[in-house]
């Protein structure tokens, strides 16, 4: 293409005081081409849209954007750009219409183009009978649809999107894909990012970020090359002794159950992988979360934490189980209706989009959040009235890490240890073996603050089980953290599980479902499926399907059912 | 600057506006809560001052006397001990505020026409109060027995503006000054941390929209409900607490509105220096409110204050308004006697746009 390109950046750097956040940075976009900026929180994505829609001065570097300097004339970048930032960015008591008109406005958009746009966009997003609803009471799904709308509205060339998807139901996220397929088709520029590793697949070019540095540019068939020869599917007739012998070689740096004999294996090193028993390996083309788990631990040689242990087998001694349990606030209804029972040892995964009720969920059965209906008990003890003791008996990883980032680790290891009641003389050596079984072992004199969120992640998963606890809730706590980290928080999670916790996590990353026993798909509120992966698939005839097929083939039914009834 | 992208603007800004109650409320009863707050409890007139009299003479004068502190209405009869012990005892207690004692040849000295000297002592705890007091029993003293002060240099003290000193005649318009320095700016600084704490802003950052555009878009809706607040503090003023008016309606409804512009950049300026609307709120009342009460001589006159003080209420706008307001409404007077506030008025509103306009950066950080 001998067009200018879209965007020029070199060596693109951000520093906060003294800290740096980004550096490095240096890619050119060609016009009508998509790039997706991959990596997990922290890695440095946000600042680096920013600078790019001009609203944020880099540090260091030049940067050109549809042909100004973003720090010379950062007006001219701003006024020509769709930049959609994280979270929602409308005005929630404007209604949809409203919101789009002043978005139009704001950009000279002429009466007549904006009446014609508007009718196209809302169409597409599937919100034309919404228009005169407040934003603020749509689905955080369609808010994010009407989000995009904005951006488009004044039909920009290049379009900036800070992580659009995240936390959105998969209907709603594959409608979102579909309008800005059809931006691209008109030939704009897409900048996305992104933690979701199937969407960097479907763009033109990746650029993987991790700790504010560059890993790699390139093509995503360029960066699943980097893998190739590395990642392996192996198939066993004794699973469990499969799974030993993978956690064991030291050549694996991860490895998913895919179905129930199945896993998907990837590599540290080219060498090809030889294990005794000779279990059934095949070599299989690399996926991008494959790509990024081998270049990210190119870039930083991890020593990974396993132990070989035991397979776990869930016992019959059911630790939690709840009954039509319901939450309403006013007339909203956050949990409708819910039923479920988990064993010692086992672990279920609570799968939907934000707003499907997990979080209320799991807060019930905490004993955090009377219900408003229905009956739970959480280690034969009731929910409602005995929420005290529920309390002491449980632990719970929050969403938003409950650490306190002024103190260093050790400081709130001994908080939670001491507001559970652990006796003195026990203290150290509970704190030392929580750290082990949370594969917690970076310095504990440092602030909370200063650690990155995976190492957080596995602090407030220590700080949670210092107290020995039969139950964990863990309500998403893999939420921004990059694949690789994401497998080891599994591994620590199914370690316990073994040792006979029961275990209830949450999370919107559906191909986690795969760790899990068994799975709660949610949507409004609603329980819309409850079961192994393996009887859901074959409940809708699907075997062998993806974890989203799944769950989109349950909205439909459900989506089905309510309108029959 | 474009008129419709900056109009666009203003509109969404008061669609959200009329849609939130809470930014209705502060606007519409916060000011009428303060100014009948303040219009009733705030009062430096001494009234029904507890006094008790001990009366050691026992005779028609002593009686008389007495009789004349207790009836006007600033003084009450708290009791008539029959000890100087006793009486100190009351004061300490608190049921007394002032002591007339009278010794026992009082009516004997008078009809022989020696000096009569009688002892009234102040609880000096309030201060202003007991300067009020003392002055008020000194006047009735020195009137006495014939109702008229006869000594060599008779001064004929008038006082001008306010002649039956009512404080509420005086705290009302210095309220308008006080009210007006408050909920504006509040509500403008909150507006733009909203936006700031919500991300909505980095649309707006991210948008032709101009820096002239958004501060003016934002400006104009809350100088609006700035005119209304106006509108409302001197309507209650005038109607309700019957201020008598001694100068210009028009004169005092333009420079009010001046003084709200003024107002209202001030709490655009703290927006551009504050993240969320916590922040907002505590600088915009630390910067506005505080002084508006202490140091705009709403209460305390400021060429009482310390030279240290004077030169800091000179750089609250509150005080320019208070001498403007209690100008026109108690002294009648023109632009010809206020041109000096209206003009620091006028410079400090440059200012503080100004200022805003530098800090206001469509940058996220």
């Amino acid at each position: 293409m001998s067009a200018a390109p879209v965007i020029t950046a070199d060596s693109l750097a951000r520093r906060f005081g003294k800290r740096t956040v980004l550096e490095g940075v240096s890619f050119d976009l060609s016009p009508g081409e998509v790039l997706g900026v991959v990596g997990p929180d922290g890695a440095g994505k946000s600042t680096l849209l920013q600078m790019l829609a001009a609203i944020l001065r880099p540090s260091s570097g030049r940067c050109r954007v549809l042909g100004s300097d973003v720090r010379k004339a950062p007006g001219r970048v701003q006024a020509q750009v769709g930049y959609m930032s994280q979270g929602f960015s409308l005005y929630d008591r404007l209604t949809v219409a409203e919101n789009l008109a002043f978005a139009a406005a704001i950009r000279d958009v002429p009466r007549a183009a904006y009446l014609e746009r508007k009718g196209v966009l809302l169409a597409m997003a599937g919100l034309a009978r919404f228009e005169g609803r407040r934003e603020g009471a749509l689905s955080g799904g369609m808010r994010k649809k009407l989000a995009l709308c904005a951006n488009l509205i004044h039909e920009p060339p290049l379009l900036i999107l800070d992580e659009p998807s995240l936390g959105v139901d998969p209907l709603s996220r594959r409608e979102l894909w579909k309008i800005l397929d059809a931006a691209r088709t008109a030939g704009r520029s897409i900048v996305f990012a992104t933690s979701y590793m199937d969407e960097a697949d479907a763009s033109d070019r990746v650029l993987l970020l991790r700790d504010g540095r560059p890993l790699a540019v390139g093509s995503p068939a360029e960066l699943r090359g980097v893998a190739r020869g590395r990642v392996y599917r192996a198939t066993a007739s004794d699973p469990a002794a499969l799974e030993r012998q993978l956690t064991a070689a030291p050549e694996v740096l991860s490895f998913q159950k895919r179905t129930a004999d199945t896993f998907r294996i990837q590599l540290a090193g080219d060498a090809p992988l030889r294990l005794p028993g000779a279990p059934v390996l095949e070599p299989v083309e690399p996926s991008m979360e494959d790509a990024f788990t081998v270049v990210a631990a190119a870039s930083a040689p991890v020593t990974a934490a396993k132990e070989a242990r035991e397979p776990r087998a869930p016992s019959a001694e059911v630790r939690v189980s709840a009954e039509g349990m319901t939450r309403r606030f006013d007339d909203f209804v956050a949990v409708d209706d819910v039923s479920l029972t988990v064993k010692a040892g086992e672990v279920l995964g609570l799968l939907g989009p934000n707003g499907a009720g997990k979080t209320t969920l799991i807060r019930m059965l905490c004993g955090l959040l009377p219900p408003s209906d229905g009956r739970g008990l959480v280690a034969g003890l009731d929910v409602a009235r005995q929420s005290e003791r529920v309390r002491a008996s449980i632990g719970y990883v929050s969403q938003k890490v409950s650490l306190f980032t002024d103190l260093t680790a050790q400081e709130n290891l001994d908080f939670f240890a001491r507001a559970y009641g652990t006796p003195r003389g026990e203290q150290v050596r509970r704190i030392d073996r929580a750290c082990d079984r949370a594969g917690y072992d970076a310095p504990r004199d440092g602030l909370v603050r200063s650690l990155s969120s995976a190492v957080r992640q596995r602090l407030a998963l220590a700080s949670a089980i210092v107290h020995r606890p039969k139950v964990l809730f863990l309500d998403e706590p893999t939420s921004g953290v990059d694949p690789l980290a994401r497998f080891r928080f599994w591994r620590l999670i199914d370690a316990l599980a073994a040792e006979g916790v029961a275990v209830i996590v949450s999370t919107h990353y559906l191909e986690e479902a795969t760790y899990c026993d068994r799975l709660g798909l949610m949507m409004d509120g609603r329980m819309i499926a409850l079961g192994p992966l393996s009887t859901l698939q074959a409940e809708l005839g699907l075997s062998e399907a993806r974890v989203e097929d799944v769950f989109l083939g349950f909205i439909a039914r459900a989506r089905g059912q309510a309108r029959a009834a | 600057m474009k008129l419709s992208r900056t109009l666009a603007f203003s509109r969404k800004e008061t669609l959200e506006i009329v849609r939130d109650p809470i930014t209705v409320w502060i606007a519409v009863f916060m000011p009428l809560v303060i100014l009948f707050l303040f219009g009733y409890a705030l009062s430096f007139d001494v009234e029904e001052a507890p006094l008790v009299v001990v009366d050691h003479d026992r005779s028609a004068a002593s009686r008389a006397l007495a009789d004349q502190f207790v009836n006007t209405s600033y003084f009450r009869l708290a009791a008539s001990p029959q000890s100087e012990e006793e009486a100190e005892h009351l004061v300490m207690r608190g049921k007394a505020r002032a002591v007339l004692v009278i010794p026992p040849d009082f009516g004997r000295r008078l009809r022989k026409g020696q000096d009569a000297p009688v002892e009234f002592l102040v609880d000096g705890t309030y201060a202003s109060t007991a300067a009020i007091v003392s002055a008020y029993g000194r006047a009735i003293i020195y009137a006495f027995p014939k109702g008229t002060l006869e000594l060599p240099v008779q001064p004929q003290v008038r006082v001008w503006y306010n002649p039956q000193l009512r404080s509420r005649d005086f705290i009302v318009p210095g309220l308008f000054a006080v009210i007006l320095m408050a909920f504006p700016p509040l509500l403008t600084a909150l507006a733009v941390a909203r936006e700031k704490e919500l991300g909505t802003i980095a649309q707006i950052y991210a948008s032709p929209l101009g820096k002239f555009e958004f501060m003016v878009g934002k400006l104009l809706p809350y100088a609006v409900i700035a005119f209304a607040q106006l509108a409302l503090v001197l309507a209650a003023g005038f109607l309700w607490f019957k201020v008598p008016m001694h100068g210009s309606f028009a004169l005092l409804i333009a420079l009010g509105a001046l003084y709200v512009i003024c107002t209202v950049s001030i709490g655009l300026l703290v927006s551009t220096l504050v993240k969320t609307q916590v922040a907002a709120m505590l600088v915009t009342l630390i910067l506005t409110l505080m002084p508006a009460f202490l140091f705009s001589g709403f209460i305390y006159p400021v060429f009482t204050m310390p030279e240290l003080f004077q030169g800091y209420s000179a750089r609250v706008p509150a005080m320019y308004f208070v001498n403007i307001s209690r100008g026109i409404v108690m002294r009648g007077a023109g632009l010809a006697d206020l041109w000096f506030n209206v003009a620091v008025l006028v410079g400090y509103t440059a200012v503080v746009l100004g200022l805003s306009s530098l800090l206001f950066n469509k940058r996220v950080a």
